[in-house]
């Protein structure tokens, strides 16, 4: 029983001195829980839905955000990767009968290879360049899928693929909690040396190399990493909806994610994620006003990118989180001297 | 000895009509450290970038310690042992200063030759140290002034823990005391005894300078360039009694 309560104590005092110093910290923790409780608010099925949804397109735009936010290289492509995950679990499911859990990792996988196909091109193209030829690579998948109608479903897509679990609660679960993890490794693989070096390929690639970095290595591993991540996202969807189509592959798609990612402020992995969270929703829930929403969306949008150039996310945390000019450790923007040097803050 | 460390032989560079290194060929030994100067375009810049790859040369070889680099990737040439910094630096601007040279340190090289120190920021903070800019380690680079962003191009290079340091104006931008005290670090860079080789030599160098009192301070010899062409090639002193050397220098308006 002591025990116990020292360990609770001792778990108090982290929440305290670790968690409740920072805003952005204690935002995490009501976002996982949020996250993790929310059935135990609502068992409404549309809803249910569409926050599964939100975490499906969380796991998408954050994998956006490390290719092109960290690495810069630009894809205008990116549902590619979605579509080529989406359609190859669903393939592998309907006709040879695999369980998601082999066919969604599967499916990513074809993604990783459909990212090196993409990757190659972007060894030698820079910026506009790429992301217009990125652009086509999706166009051309839709191509093979109208070619080879009796075996990809053609326009109609596939239906009848495996549910992910019996009930929508616990699909839900599965999902949001795989949200989690996968954006937290995300975010751990940018805050790596890894990191470090994909920022340095965005900042000058030529100083990379010159530094003794064979960039050409890391810039696939970009690629194979953000493929990999949407094509986890595009398998769930599949085993989700249960039906997959050309729309996964859609031009809007590429578009939404880059949308996402700047808006809620792109090389942060967390900005991406809020940003879906804050505007699938309220899309999805707005649906009573369908003629204006779209609109509506887009002067929002608009808005936050003419008054916060680096995302509402980050902007948000600048607002309420300072650095301090002595020790670079983040403190509440109220605080008159440091939580740990005591350095003025002033 | 087989082999000499550094041979450089033939090597051209053509910019449309522009030759901008032509058929450059010299050696050096392990022990030198060369001082590289000519008046301003002459294509010194342009050597050291044929020499690391960041350009591909017409035609022209270079061979470090026993192997061909001309043809090479930078990153090869520099886990080889030969780095070169940049003339117009070209720092990671949004990342903190520390960072900038954990990217050099990551490198292959720079690991495995530095297994003995636990930490990659450690030893980026040795190389920030020795370049005298570790006070600001945390800060972006986007803040340095002139002088520091060359400081943070020598703590870059030599993190890379090079056989063969290429500097490319070390000392432009620096005022006369903090060049000296560069100059200092640079000659005791060059004797060894720090940045993981407690137990050998410091790496040899090419340095293209043009303040010239401090450059003969420190090099052992001198290689003039002009218009592209290597004119003259010897000791400090021989270099400044040269004729040609003068005309070249002359004949742009002096230095
Ligand atoms: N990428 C390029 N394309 C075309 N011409 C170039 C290029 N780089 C250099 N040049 C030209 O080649 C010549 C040599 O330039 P380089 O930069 O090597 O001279 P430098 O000796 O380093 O001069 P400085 O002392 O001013 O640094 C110059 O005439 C320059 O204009
Ligand atoms: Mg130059």
């Amino acid at each position: 029983m002591k025990l116990i309560l020292f360990y609770l104590r001792k778990l108090l005092a982290v929440v305290r001195n670790e968690v409740l110093v920072l805003p952005s910290r204690v935002a995490v923790i009501i976002f996982f829980l949020f996250i993790l409780l929310l059935p135990s608010f609502t068992d409404d099925v549309y809803i249910l839905r569409v926050f599964t949804l939100t975490c499906i397109f969380a796991i998408f735009a954050a994998s956006w955000d490390l290719l092109c936010g960290f690495t810069g290289q630009l894809n205008f492509g990116h549902a590619l990767f979605f579509g080529v995950g989406a359609y190859s679990a669903a393939l592998m499911n309907i006709h040879w009968q695999l369980a998601p859990w082999f066919s969604i990792p599967l499916g990513a996988l074809v993604a990783v290879a459909a990212g090196l196909t993409v990757g190659i091109p972007a060894l030698r193209l820079k910026g506009t360049y790429l992301a217009l030829t990125t652009m086509a690579f999706p166009i051309i998948v839709i191509g093979l899928i109208f070619t080879f109608p009796g075996f990809t479903g053609g326009e109609l897509g596939i239906s009848g693929i495996q549910k992910l679990a019996p009930t929508r609660i616990e699909e839900y679960y599965v999902i949001s909690i795989l949200m989690l993890v996968l954006c937290t490794i995300m975010w751990k693989i940018t805050d790596s040396n890894t990191g470090i070096i994909f920022h340095a390929i965005r900042e000058d690639e030529i100083a990379v190399r010159a530094s003794g970095v064979n960039t050409t290595r890391y810039k696939l591993l970009a690629f194979c990493l953000s493929g990999f991540f949407a094509g986890l996202a595009g398998g769930l969807y599949a085993h989700f909806m249960r039906i997959v189509g050309p729309s996964t592959l859609d031009v809007s798609l590429s578009f939404q994610v880059v949308i996402w990612s700047i808006f809620g402020g792109a090389a942060t992995i967390y900005g991406p994620v809020a940003a879906v969270f804050f505007l699938y929703p309220t899309l999805e829930l707005f649906h009573l006003i369908q003629d204006y929403r779209t609109i509506v969306f887009a002067i929002v949008v608009l808005l936050v990118l003419i008054f916060m150039p680096d995302g509402l996310f980050r902007w948000l945390r600048e607002k309420v989180e300072e650095e301090c000019p002595r020790c670079k450790v983040r403190n509440v923007a109220w605080r008159k001297t440091c939580r740990v040097c005591t350095a003025s803050l002033e | 000895m087989s082999q000499s460390f550094l041979e450089v032989k033939g090597l051209t560079k053509k910019f449309g009509g522009l030759t901008a290194v032509n058929d450059a060929t010299f050696s050096m030994e392990r022990h030198q450290i060369i001082g590289l100067i000519g008046p301003n375009g002459a294509g010194k810049t342009t050597l050291l970038r044929l020499m690391t790859g960041i350009l591909k040369p017409d035609s022209g070889s270079v061979r470090f310690m026993g192997q061909e680099m001309a043809g090479k990737n930078t990153w090869d040439i520099v886990n080889k042992g030969m780095v070169s910094t940049f003339q117009n630096m070209r720092p990671f601007r949004r990342l903190p200063i520390i960072a900038n040279v954990m990217v050099a340190c990551l490198c292959p090289r720079a690991l495995k030759r530095g297994e003995w120190v636990k930490k990659i920021e450690a030893k980026a903070m040795d190389a920030l140290e020795f370049a005298g800019i570790s006070d600001m380690a945390k800060e972006n680079a986007s803040i340095l002034s002139q002088g520091d962003l060359k400081r943070l191009e020598v703590a870059r290079a030599i993190a890379t823990e090079p056989e063969l340091l290429l500097l490319d104006e070390p000392f432009g931008g620096l005022s006369p005391a903090e060049t000296d005290l560069m100059a200092k670090s640079i000659k005791r860079l060059h004797k060894g005894g720090r940045f993981g080789r407690l137990h050998s030599e410091g790496p040899a160098m090419i340095i293209v300078e043009h303040k010239l009192h401090w450059l003969m301070m420190i090099a052992t010899r001198i290689i003039v360039l002009s218009f592209g062409t290597i004119i003259a090639d010897g000791t400090p002193d021989e270099i400044i009694k040269n004729p040609t050397v003068i005309e070249a220098y002359l004949g742009q308006g002096g230095n």
